[in-house]
């Protein structure tokens, strides 16, 4: 039950959804965040602008890159076979999510990055994935590096007359994920999430390496592995990394499910397990990793 | 008030139904007040108990996370849609092994495990109990509720291979 | 009162499936929230936004000129209508202090949450809208939010009448532990916490009231435990007599307590209804059904034990964070926790001291298992330490200490009487069920490997069907059954089932009784018009209070049964019969017979003609009194309160990562004893659903507040229950000592698996850390409490 009264509209284009929005306007996705929101009142819209029927949600691979639209939901992702190939770390990501199929159906990966809550699973993964946002505004589209979104909990550097329209992302079909989430049980929201992308060359060196963690900071944390590039990748570098992560953390997150001190403990442990879990997939096929449970190191 | 009311069409567990809805309203407050229909119940209101899961589209779906109006057109089926052949053999097996106490999450563990079971009709233990995390359940403990939903797969798997 | 001990019959201890259970399936089993009245208006509470301030002013014109508001009513408007609500159990009538509480706050608020005003619209999203159009002027005071800073010399005085902070408090058994530690080889001391809790049943508490101004008669449906009860406090405060009144608890959604009847939210829509002379409907929202609590204590002990692990005496002081005064029995869980404390175990010298603190959370409010959680966890915890003291294996050290089955009847220091069972037996089930010494092996080897297995053990004894002399929480129950002439019958009774399952066991018991088959029996409750006055469902009371007064009352019916079958087989008056199958034969020439219909009919149609020396109708109703009461204080001011006295041995075994500190549960086996068991099918569901409940509170529930009482767990996603996925299956023993003083010999099942897992589960986390030197001395244990646990010990 929603107390506040508002306008309901469902654009057919994402320019007519811009030109819907003001500061008085909420868009909807999913509306697995806002429609609760709403019935608290502690979001009080106006109008509140569906983005359902503004076809934005489709997955298409062009060249080397991924396309996903804003309204692809959790099972999407689990379904797109270019997902599968190109960004498995969002499948395994996905495959996490709680909430059961019911909310997997419904909730978006747009409303997740929108949303900006710092526990999320999808926005420290798609910085991982260095994918941009395509945002949609008054003056046309433009990109952002989906790093370079996030200010705060809950703020992004979106406009209220902006809208996601969709993410675009390079192919990381030559790398190895890891994805470990530390949580509280079933009922519980990520506590922390790191993503690690490893790409090994023929000797066995490190070409790439990318580590983002999620739910230490207020933001999604990137670790810069630069220093592991060109390097076998040992246990020994696998705990510089864990050193490095910690060395990366400054404002631990906190909130009533863990205090920041906890997740500053665990942040390293977290990081390392995704590293190990991408080196021991890197050149794994995808009919194998489908048969592993990647969340168990 | 009025300009608050509006109208919404939607097939209810197979009938082409319309009703004059608060724009307001959730979907699961509109299948209840004026749709007549109390087989979704409402447990929490922020998507965690699924008490309200009802299947929209083809899909399961939490209706308390939805806002009535935007479901203009839906196909909707709640758990009164579920047995109108009789119970069927998932809803027998739910009874035979007392998986459900209270019964107030029944609605929702039922369209977990019909959605389970339609990507996988053989479950393990594990995935049995994936598949209906997004629902709570208070009384059971959930043994039961995942052995109804085993013995059921085993059951069919079973009458299957005889085939 | 001998019925006769009986443990299986047709029906009877047979894994018979919920004899209502296509209701539910088809979606025809009614709830409070589906019934639907012409008319109905909705209620919405505006709550106090700070934990304690006094309420200068309450602005409703805003709220009243708003869409769909037909009235905006305060604490002060709604005393004339309402007065203070009767309490449960007064502790001012007990050596505490009386507190008054209305329905609405007046002049002060005293937690967060609390109800201060209502609006009642056409609408709930209209209702709720005004709510946030209220204005209220608050003067916040002080917040206590703990016990300490409650009994601080200086703290301030949350009611200003009672001079202290202490709602009540008392001693329960001996005092003489400074004595008997004199001498003692070992003494031992510690501090256990334990954190605040809540029952969250799926289905929130839901009322339908509708005030008829005509007849000056009020209706309400309600998802209460206890409609009979509910209806005699209701009419006590709203100034009405009972008949004016009929309470109607259709299906409810689960209640563990929760929905025991006499809280202040009971009484919101009732009253409303009688102040608009509308009927309506208040639901409360999931973020205020998380107020009402139980747990969070602080338990000091001290004890003496021998060189052999023999306990000698046990002190406890036991501090109860009760949040804010209450009219419910809440309270009465500390009281019920000192009771219970040290029992199932012979310690001769036990006492405990508690003291109910109010402080400004939301109030305790009677939660499943009532207390003896608290008592659970502190012995437990305490076998495991003196094990470890006396290096005496942690299962020896129990079956050293457990009351013998030679014991019985065992009275234990604070009054209670053990009538039966066998702890040890239990224990060794266990073990066996767990393969105990391959385990132990295999925790070595993981050791080894830097991989952190624990074992627990947790032993629960739940004092189950409560007296409370002149309160309405009874040992006995009432049951009407009733035959019709067709053959059908109807179990009345004034027992509820929540869905718990006693009300098919009830219709087990019948159907045996008049040897009828099961699905011509169906059972009425909740229903304050149709059914005999009965106190519901707590206390795991329903079947054995309920079940066996329809057995005595499915007795008198099939007496004149068998008097009709005499008759109408022109058999003598003494002729034995024998009711089989729907069939009364004569048990001497099983050839001559009648059926119970023809039977049943006869009775009602042919009593001159048959000459039956019978009343002309087949119904009887009966109480179920338990012989094993006493309520005559001994000499030491004790007695003797509940029926039966179910038990339980858990194991946990978990894995700790140590180096994030999360558990992993990967198993639980619980032997459990309630006696005698109508239907195994719902034992075991009761048994497991309290295990999983012990766990969740154990590792993942807690109610959080911020440094000003404002509570932060305000739905599933911040109160954590376990789901499947959390939980392992839990592999069930059992054993049967039928309860000698109960003609069934059943034991209440209702409060089962919770306190025995909850410490089975702290001892297996406890047992992984401890080569890390490490221990944990609080609930719950969280991840962050265990890397906390693990920081402390590296220093
Ligand atoms: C039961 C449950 C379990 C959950 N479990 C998890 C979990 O395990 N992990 C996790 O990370 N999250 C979890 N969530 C959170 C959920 O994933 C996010 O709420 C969801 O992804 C948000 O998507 P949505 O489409 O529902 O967003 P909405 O609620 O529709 O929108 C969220 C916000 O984003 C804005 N918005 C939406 N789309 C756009 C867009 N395209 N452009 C700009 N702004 C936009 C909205 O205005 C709103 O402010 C859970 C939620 C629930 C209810
Ligand atoms: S009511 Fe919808 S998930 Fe709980
Ligand atoms: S049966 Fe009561 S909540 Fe599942």
């Amino acid at each position: 039950m929603i107390p506040t009264r508002f306008e309901y509209v469902a654009p057919r284009t994402a320019a007519d959804v811009v030109a819907a929005l003001d500061g008085e306007s909420r868009l909807l996705a999913g509306g697995t965040w806002v429609v609760p929101e709403m019935g608290r009142a502690e979001s009080r819209p106006r109008r509140v602008v569906d983005l359902r029927r503004a076809g934005l949600a489709t997955i298409s691979v062009e060249g080397s890159r991924l396309r996903l639209g804003a309204m692809c939901t959790y099972s999407d992702l689990l379904s797109s076979e270019d997902v599968t190939r190109h960004a498995p770390l969002l499948r395994t990501m996905a495959s996490g999510v709680t909430g059961g199929s019911a909310l997997r159906n419904q909730a978006t990966i747009g409303g997740s990055v929108a949303a900006a809550r710092p526990q999320s699973d999808v926005p420290a993964t798609l910085v991982a994935l260095r994918a941009d946002a395509v945002v949609a505004g008054p003056a046309g589209s433009r990109r952002v590096p989906t790093a370079e979104l996030f200010l705060g909990a809950g703020r992004t550097t979106l406009a209220v007359d902006e809208v996601i329209t969709g993410f675009d992302l390079p192919s990381e079909r030559m790398s190895g994920h890891g994805y470990v989430k530390l949580k509280r049980g079933g009922s519980s929201w990520p506590i922390v999430t790191a993503a690690a992308l490893l790409r090994l060359d023929d000797d066995g060196r490190c070409e790439t390496a990318h580590l983002v963690l999620g739910g230490v900071e207020a933001v999604p944390m990137t670790v810069d592995l630069t220093i592991m590039l060109g390097r076998p990748l040992g246990d020994q570098e696998l705990d510089v990394a864990a050193a490095r992560t910690v060395a990366a953390l400054s404002a631990p997150w906190t909130d009533v499910l863990a205090p920041g001190d906890y997740r500053a403990a665990v942040a390293a442990p977290a990081a390392r397990r995704a590293l190990a879990m991408a080196r021991a997939n890197v050149g794994v096929t995808e009919g194998e990793r489908h048969g592993r449970r990647p969340d168990c190191p | 008030m009025d300009d608050d009311l509006t109208a919404l069409e939607i097939t209810v567990n197979g009938k082409r139904r319309s009703a004059t809805v608060d724009r307001r309203e959730l979907l699961i407050e509109a299948l209840r007040n004026r749709f007549g229909v109390t087989g979704p119940k409402i447990g929490c209101l922020t998507g965690d108990c699924g008490a309200c899961t009802v299947r929209l589209d083809g899909l399961i779906t939490k209706s308390c996370l939805r806002i009535a109006v935007a479901e203009d057109g839906a196909e909707i089926e709640t758990l009164e849609s579920m047995s109108t052949n009789g119970l069927t053999g998932l809803q027998e097996s739910f009874w035979d092994n007392n998986a459900f106490q209270c019964g107030y999450c029944l609605s929702g563990m039922l369209f977990a495990a019909e959605d389970l079971l339609d990507h996988n009709p053989t479950p393990d233990e594990d995935e049995i109990r994936q598949a209906i995390s997004g629902n709570l359940c208070r009384c059971t403990g959930y043994d039961a509720i995942v052995t109804a939903i085993k013995r059921y797969a085993e059951r069919v798997a079973e009458s299957d291979r005889r085939q | 009162m001998e019925v006769g001990l009986r443990t299986a019959g047709k029906s009877v201890g047979r894994p018979v499936r919920k004899h209502d259970g296509d209701a539910y399936l088809t979606a025809n089993a009614t709830y409070t929230g589906d019934i639907v009245l012409p008319g109905t208006v909705y209620a919405a509470l505006v709550r106090a936004p700070l934990a304690h301030a006094l309420i200068r002013s309450v602005s409703t014109a805003a709220a009243e000129g708003a869409t769909g508001v037909i009235a905006v009513v305060t604490g002060e408007d709604m005393i004339p209508w309402c007065d203070e609500i009767p309490h449960g159990l007064d502790a001012g009538h007990l050596g505490g202090h009386h507190s008054a509480v209305f329905p609405l706050a007046v002049e002060k608020v005293v937690y967060a949450g609390e109800p201060i005003a209502a609006v009642v619209a056409t609408s709930e999203a209209d209702a709720h809208a005004a709510c946030l159009m209220v204005e209220v002027d608050y003067e916040p005071l002080p917040v206590l939010l703990d016990v300490e800073s409650a009994l601080a010399a200086d703290a301030p005085i949350l009611y200003p009448a009672w001079a202290e902070n202490v709602l009540i408090e008392g001693h329960v058994g001996n005092d003489d532990f400074a004595e008997v530690a004199r001498t003692a080889p070992h003494v031992l001391e510690g501090e256990l916490r334990t954190h605040r809790g809540t029952a969250a049943p799926m289905e929130p508490r839901t009322y339908l009231a509708d005030w008829d101004a005509g007849r000056q008669h009020l209706t309400l449906y309600a998802s209460t435990q206890n409609p009979h009860v509910l209806r005699t406090v209701l009419a006590a405060a709203m100034r009405l007599r009972e008949d004016q009144i009929h309470v109607v608890a259709p299906k409810v959604g689960g209640s563990f307590g929760l929905k025991m009847y006499g809280s202040r939210e009971d009484f919101i829509a009732p009253v409303l209804a009688r102040m608009v002379g509308r009927p309506v409907s208040w639901v409360e929202e999931r973020a205020a059904s998380l107020l009402p609590a139980a747990r969070e204590q602080v338990l000091s002990y001290r004890v003496a034990f021998d060189d052999d692990g023999g306990l000698l005496a046990l002190d406890v002081e036991a501090l109860t964070d009760h949040g804010a005064a209450a009219p419910t029995h809440g309270w009465a869980m500390a009281y019920v926790g000192a009771l219970s404390t040290g029992l199932g175990y012979a310690i001769e010298h036990c006492h405990v001291h508690y003291r109910v603190v109010v402080t400004n959370k939301a109030p305790w409010s009677g939660t499943k298992p009532f207390g003896k959680d608290g008592a659970t966890l502190l012995l437990e915890r305490i076998m495991e330490r003196v094990a470890a003291a006396t290096g005496v294996d942690a299962g020896t050290v129990r079956r050293r200490n457990f009351v013998a089955p030679s014991a019985f009847p065992y009275r234990h220091t604070s009054g209670l009487e053990l009538d039966s069972g066998d702890y040890a037996a239990a224990l060794d089930q266990t073990l066996e069920i767990l393969s105990h010494e391959r385990l132990r092996a295999d925790q070595a080897r993981l050791r080894a490997q830097g991989r952190y297995l624990g074992i627990g053990l947790g032993f629960e004894l739940m004092p189950e069907s409560a007296d409370i002399p002149g309160g309405f929480v009874a040992a006995y129950d009432t049951s009407t059954v009733r035959m019709s002439p067709s053959g059908r019958v109807s179990v009345l009774t004034g027992v509820t089932s929540p869905g718990t399952g006693s009300d098919t066991g009830i219709c087990q018991l019948v159907a045996d009784e008049l040897g009828v088959a099961l699905d011509t029996v169906s059972v009425v409750q909740g229903d304050t018009d149709t059914c005999p006055y009965g106190f519901g469902n707590i206390s795991s009371r329903s079947l054995v209070t309920g079940g066996n007064a329809a057995v005595l009352a499915a007795r008198d019916v099939a007496d004149k049964i068998r008097a009709a079958a005499r008759a109408l087989l022109r058999a003598d008056y003494d002729e034995p019969v024998l009711i089989e199958d729907g069939i009364a034969r004569l048990t001497r020439d099983p050839s001559r017979s009648v059926s119970v219909v023809e039977a049943a009919r006869a009775v009602y149609t042919r009593s001159y003609e048959l000459e039956l020396d019978v009343e002309p109708h087949l119904e009887s109703t009966r109480t179920y009194r338990p012989s094993n009461i006493r309520e005559v204080p001994d000499a030491l001011g004790r007695m003797q309160t509940y029926t039966t006295y179910p038990y339980a041995v858990h194991a946990s075994v978990v894995e700790v990562d140590v180096e994030t500190g999360v558990v992993t549960l990967l198993r639980h086996v619980a032997t459990h004893d309630c006696g005698t068991v109508v239907n195994p099918l719902m034992v075991d569901g009761q048994v497991t659903g309290g295990v999983v409940m012990g766990l969740g509170a154990a590792f993942s529930e807690e109610l959080v507040f911020d440094d000003d009482g404002i509570p932060l767990t305000t739905g599933f996603k911040t109160y954590l229950l376990p789901r499947a996925v959390d939980v392992p299956r839990v592999e069930l023993g059992h054993l049967c000592t039928p309860a000698p003083g109960t003609p069934l010999g059943a034991k209440g099942v209702g409060e089962a698996g919770f306190a025995g897992a909850l410490a089975a589960a702290f001892n297996a986390v406890n047992d992984a850390v401890a080569p890390l030197g490490a221990r944990l001395d609080r609930t719950p244990l969280s991840p962050i409490a265990i890397m906390r646990a693990l920081r402390e010990a590296r220093r």
